[in-house]
């Protein structure tokens, strides 16, 4: 089949952002004891619907939880739970294209924070982080779908955090980190030659040392 | 060849001419005796040697002063074919069967030998090899007041003493001949220390006023504590020997393989500064224009994981298919744990996360910057044990030399650590001295000069680097200097310093078995 087929060469890359926002009940609850009600969710970096390519989002939540493995099918792709407890959630994403495999990340929950607002349930709590679904080449049919994605919602599409400008940020950090080690590489690696060049010199003083020492004592045997 | 040679070969004879041995010359009667002129320093080839083989002994040439053949002819005239028997030119000295007494005997016995005429009536010979042991005697006051002692009795003092004289000082016999009926038994040591006590204080009573007695030494535990000792290697199993010998060889190996691991490392050592070389020259334009250049490195990069020497090769993602762009920042699990720990530290150091946002561009950054790090880290390590040795060098040097070892040290600047610091402050060894990263903590330096000239173990020459590695450690663990954040460099020197140690205390042990 045409649409099986392979295109070599292209790489599609799509931006998403996964985490989950936490909200602070103000207390234990009675019945249960939980204490925060939590949302999980993917979405996709750009405003455009998923659903064109994904064919369901596994949330695969902490086995205490009845019914561990919640399945979405449609965007937005999110769970919705109370808890009292961090855990591991692994979101398993399906495809559209029979031949790609899922993807799988893993999202640590997070509830607990040492900020006082979100602490008193004011504000909830996000911990959200950006990834890249790189399709290396997509099937012709996979394309199609990536190419062909609408707006998820009318107006601008935001997100809590603000990537772009930690983007910008963490790159600049990156880039000087990357200079000053590599100038301290150099400052070493002149070092060690200098080291290297004493060691040679003293190893042949010792040589020559050991030379004499040996004539010494020959002749005074 | 010697002038010799080429008269031996014209058959030029003009030496003596030879004879064989008759009658008149064995009597020496006189009339055919040559006036022999002294012999050079020379030697003649004797009669009859072959030319190559006397060519082998003794050659002309000059080192024949410095360098004497080791067969010297014992009388170079005499044939080597034919021996003349040359016997002394005086008369025969006459001989006569006589009786002699040995003084040495006490019974006057009288016995029969031939000997010189001209020696009769002296004394036998043989006499003075006749050597009698001084044996100090005591009287009984003596005895009560000095030599009182509770484990001896004064009759069992008697028979060692009478044992002694009878065998010379011989303890070995004494002891042998020792009365076990009517003395309990005693050691060859407890003999030697009573006897050599007795004595002892026999001089020293005896000994003249204001003089000071020559005291023989014998110190009876120790020469106990050797003679134990010595059981204890004789009666070893063969299974203890073996066990030993097996456990020295393991040792040695161990030796070995720790000299040619450090081998190894310097031979690492050029690829990690070459390496780092490589690593320098893209840098310089990528200071500036390092937004504009992406591109073509991207290309560089996507085109195939290339293997940075030293550094982390990450995974090459060229398979089809979807995948997270977060995995391909994830680090190799054979990077090791070591490795991975000086990252995520200096990373922390230099306040950036451990999963920055993986776009393309960050990612193929923060790869590079992490395998820049561990470059950074190996080459702190090859500098480390690059001290390490300069200093194992230094060592043999001064021991070799110790009267130099100052100019040396002087001559050869890098044998004291420098004060000029480079380096982050977690990447720390003990060896390389580093300031702080962050510009807001202070930069106080691990240590100063003048700490240096002040470290108390090494008096008068330079202070050893592995000293002052040990009381930096010791000092930030006080001063709280150093943070968590250092990287276990600090025990490879120690690590050797240990096995150095090892090595020391086998070969003690060795000497103390001998």
């Amino acid at each position: 089949m045409a649409d099986g087929q392979r295109l070599k060469g292209i790489t599609i890359i799509k931006p998403i952002i996964y985490g989950n926002i936490a909200r602070y009940f103000g207390k234990k609850r009675e019945e249960d004891g939980h204490t925060h009600q939590w949302t999980v969710y993917l979405k996709p970096y750009r405003n455009e619907d998923m659903s064109a390519y994904v064919k369901k989002v596994h949330f695969k939540l902490h086995d205490s939880y009845p019914n561990p493995n919640r399945v979405v099918v449609k965007p937005p792709y999110e769970v919705t739970e109370t808890g009292w407890g961090e855990f591991e959630i692994i979101i398993k994403i399906y495809f559209n294209d029979p031949n790609e495999r899922p993807v799988t990340i893993y999202h640590l929950l997070k509830l607990f924070q040492s900020e006082t607002d979100i602490m008193l349930g004011k504000k909830s709590l996000v911990a959200e982080f950006y990834d890249e679904l790189v399709f290396q080449d997509p099937t012709s049919m996979l394309q199609q779908m990536l190419s062909n994605v609408r707006p998820i919602c009318v107006g601008t599409y935001r997100h809590e955090t603000d990537f772009d400008e930690k983007r910008e940020r963490t790159l600049n950090n990156i880039m000087s980190a990357k200079n000053k080690i590599r100038y301290e590489i150099s400052e070493l690696n002149d070092r060690l030659k200098q080291s290297k060049e004493s060691i040679a010199k003293l190893k042949m003083e010792i040589a020559k040392m050991e030379e004499d020492d040996r004539i010494d004592t020959d002749v005074v045997t | 060849m010697t002038s010799s040679d080429v008269r031996d070969i014209l058959e030029l004879d003009s030496g003596t001419t030879h004879e064989f041995v008759t009658k008149e010359s064995l009597m020496n009667d006189g009339k055919k005796k040559k006036v022999k002129k002294p012999e050079h320093v020379t030697f003649k080839r004797p009669e009859g040697m072959h030319r190559e083989l006397w060519g082998l002994l003794w050659t002309d040439n000059k080192y024949i002063f410095i360098d004497p053949p080791p067969i010297f002819p014992s009388d170079s005239n005499q044939g080597y074919k034919q021996m003349k028997a040359k016997i002394g030119s005086s008369r025969v000295r006459p001989w006569k069967w006589m009786p002699f007494t040995n003084p040495a005997r006490k019974d006057g016995a009288v016995f029969y030998h031939w000997r010189k005429v001209a020696d009769e009536g002296k004394d036998y010979p043989f006499a003075r090899f006749n050597k009698v042991v001084d044996i100090p005697a005591y009287s009984d006051l003596e005895y009560q007041q000095h030599l009182h002692d509770e484990g001896w009795t004064r009759q069992e003092t008697d028979h060692l003493f009478d044992l002694c004289k009878r065998f010379d000082v011989r303890f070995i016999v004494v002891h042998d001949r020792w009365d076990r009926q009517r003395f309990r038994q005693r050691s060859v040591e407890d003999l030697k220390e009573r006897y050599y006590n007795v004595c002892n204080t026999l001089t020293k009573v005896r000994a003249p006023q204001g003089t000071e007695p020559k005291i023989k030494a014998f110190d009876a535990e120790h020469e106990r504590r050797r003679k134990t000792q010595l059981t204890k290697l004789f009666e070893r199993t063969q299974e203890q020997v073996c066990e030993e010998e097996d456990y020295l060889i393991g040792e040695l190996k161990k030796i070995e393989l720790r000299k040619k691991e450090r081998e190894k490392k310097t031979q690492d050592l050029q690829k990690l500064i070459t390496a780092a070389d490589s690593n320098m020259d893209p840098r310089k334009p990528e200071r500036k224009a390092t937004k504009k250049k992406f591109p073509p490195q991207m290309k560089f990069r996507d085109g195939g994981a290339t293997p940075e020497p030293g550094g982390i090769k990450f995974p090459d993602f060229k398979q089809s298919g979807v995948s997270l762009r977060s995995q391909r920042m994830k680090l190799p699990a054979s990077i090791g744990q070591k490795k991975m720990k000086a990252i995520e530290q200096v990373l922390e150091e230099l306040g950036i996360e451990f999963n920055p946002m993986p776009t393309e561009e960050m990612v193929q950054h923060f790869n590079e910057l992490r395998q820049d790090i561990v470059l950074l880290y190996e080459l702190k390590l090859a500098l480390a044990s690059c001290e390490y040795e300069l200093q194992m060098l230094r060592l043999r040097y001064d021991t070799l030399n110790p009267a130099k070892s100052s100019s040396t040290a002087a001559s050869t600047p890098l044998l004291t650590p420098t004060t000029e610091q480079v380096g982050l402050g977690s990447i720390s060894t003990p060896q390389v001295p580093s300031l702080t990263l962050s510009l807001s903590t202070p930069a106080t330096p691990a240590f100063d000069d003048e700490s240096l000239l002040s470290a108390p173990d090494s008096p008068g020459i330079i202070p050893n680097l592995g000293t002052i590695g040990d009381e930096i450690i010791e000092d930030s663990s006080l001063s709280g200097r150093r943070r968590n954040s250092d990287i276990d460099v600090v025990g490879t020197p120690q690590r050797k310093r240990k096995g150095n140690m090892e090595q020391m205390n086998l070969i003690k042990k060795m000497k103390q078995q001998k």
